[in-house]
């Protein structure tokens, strides 16, 4: 009987920790964009994440898009010319691309990359005391480091889906004129005849609320850092690992409410 | 036949602290702490590590809420202040941390002029030259001042710390812990700054610490905090005369003339 009520206390804790969690993240998510919007806004903090979020983050998204374009040309083909379908190569890497691929590997890498960044960053400054500092010195952290990083990321995370898209579906025109010889002209009046608008701008949306995800957990679990270094990486794998796998969850629930 | 009032004079209370208690959950860490810190004086508040010191200074400038008590600063009661009215207050203290608290991402200069630089929106230029001004007082070249607070030593660290708490002209000051971690010469030239800067600038203050070289330097009272209450007070000279068993231990670890 013990052991029964030892068992369902520790669950019972465990899942008001849960929900206390989500509530914890849900005041940081509406008191940050309170923040975002109201000035001061720090031009100096905003322009700097913009270029750490978006400019260095074109090298990695930039590779990760054209090899899966490619990937995708040659795995398209290879099933498809079993059904002498190869015509379709154009649209399915068009349709995978700007519908999915763009924005999700888009969103994985730089969840990998700045999200770890960020944690970390925001992690080092809890633990050190320069957050405590901050708030001493006549200046907001929730608007000088949170906010500055929500914006950039809210407009560098589409443009970057953007570039990726554009990048990703010339690793496939690659792939199909010079390996699998396609006519060149042929392929890109193909793309370019069956390229949807509505899928672009739902690439655009996930963008969006993937930029939202990766800001917010990442200085969510950066700013609730304790127990030095240990708290540091604790921050940042939660940040990413968080981050990952919502980035999958709402791909599906945003996919489902355009196409569903 | 008119009666002659004798007006004593007394000095302003510029801290006052009654009843405060505070615990982490069931964990009691101050209990029942009284003080007064009174205009002009320096307060050193000594106690074993974990005693509470620092937690004490952190209700003190409202990063932690006490369970139970009061805090008035200048005759403003503090523990339930208006977020904006706390921050207003905040801007006339000058906060050392623990650890320097410097950060990482701004030079020594914008550390240094950090908090009057987003108050009087100054230039490049003009922040440049405050930061110069304070440095040479503290002992500092002027070729740190574009150096990266990683780049310099310990002591630089404090030292720039105590500048940036400085830059403001402030009537509080607050020290946690500027010694620690420093060698004895060090330890030695921060207590001299501390002593000079709270004299320049005609301030009062309140110094956590656990050193007692440092304690006999720089403070005209003294409390002790041992099992979560205030367990003595006084000046440093009666240290020597005190039966508590705490003060004679802290006294046994040092050189007691110090405090003749």
């Amino acid at each position: 009987m013990k052991k029964i009520q030892n068992i369902c206390g520790s669950v019972g804790y465990t899942c008001l920790r849960f929900l206390s969690q989500i509530g914890n993240f849900f005041i940081f998510c509406i008191t940050a964009l309170f923040w975002a919007i109201r000035p001061p806004w720090y031009f100096k903090q905003i322009f700097s994440q913009i270029i750490d979020i978006g400019f260095y983050s074109l090298p990695v998204v930039g590779l990760t898009t054209f090899f899966s374009g490619m990937v995708l040309a040659l795995q398209t083909y290879s099933g498809f010319s079993e059904f002498n379908s190869e015509s379709t190569v154009a649209r399915v890497v068009l349709a995978s691309i700007t519908r999915e691929l763009g924005p999700v590997l888009t969103g994985l890498m730089v969840a990998g990359r700045v999200g770890a960044k960020m944690a970390a960053e925001i992690a080092t400054m809890k633990v050190t005391e320069q957050i405590d500092a901050l708030g001493t010195l006549g200046t907001r952290p929730m608007q000088y480091l949170i906010a500055p990083k929500l914006i950039a990321s809210l407009i560098c995370i589409p443009f970057l889906v953007l570039i990726g898209n554009t990048i990703g579906i010339l690793g496939g025109y690659m792939i199909a004129t010079y390996k699998l010889n396609f006519n060149s002209d042929l392929y890109l009046y193909a793309t370019l005849e069956y390229l949807q608008w509505i899928d672009v701008i739902q690439g655009l949306v996930k963008a969006a609320v993937f930029g939202f995800i990766i800001s917010m957990l990442s200085c969510y679990f950066g700013y609730n850092a304790s127990r030095g270094a240990e708290g540091v990486g604790y921050a940042t794998t939660a940040a990413v690992v968080t981050s990952s796998v919502l980035i999958l969850t709402s791909t599906f629930i945003i996919t489902a409410l355009f196409f569903g | 036949m008119v009666k002659k009032l004798k007006i004593k004079q007394t000095k302003k209370t510029i801290i006052k602290v009654r009843n405060l208690s505070k615990k982490f959950d069931n964990n009691i860490v101050l209990e029942d702490i009284n003080f007064d810190l009174y205009e002009g004086e320096s307060l050193a508040i000594i106690g074993a590590s974990g005693s509470g010191k620092s937690v004490l200074l952190k209700n003190i400038i409202g990063l932690l809420k006490p369970d139970k008590g009061s805090i008035k600063i200048n005759n403003i009661e503090t523990v339930n202040l208006s977020r904006a009215k706390k921050e207003d207050l905040l801007l006339h203290l000058g906060i050392t941390f623990q650890h320097g608290a410097l950060f990482d991402s701004l030079k020594i200069w914008e550390n240094i002029v950090f908090k009057i630089q987003r108050l009087k929106k100054l230039s490049k230029k003009d922040g440049q030259k405050i930061a110069l001004d304070i440095i040479k007082n503290l002992g500092l070249k002027p070729e740190v001042l574009n150096l990266y607070p990683s780049e310099i030593s310990g002591g630089m660290q404090k030292r720039v710390a105590i500048a940036r708490a400085i830059c403001s002209r402030p009537k509080i000051l607050l020290f946690d812990e500027p010694t620690s971690g420093l060698d004895p010469v060090t330890g030695g030239i921060i207590d001299e700054l501390i002593v000079n800067s709270v004299k320049s600038l005609g301030a009062s203050a309140i110094t956590i610490t656990h050193d007692m070289a440092s304690v006999s330097r720089i403070a005209d009272k003294i409390i002790l905090i041992d099992q979560q209450k205030i367990s003595w007070a006084g000046k440093p000279e009666e240290m020597l005369k005190s039966s508590n068993l705490k003060i004679q231990q802290f006294i046994k670890a040092i050189n007691p003339d110090l405090f003749k």
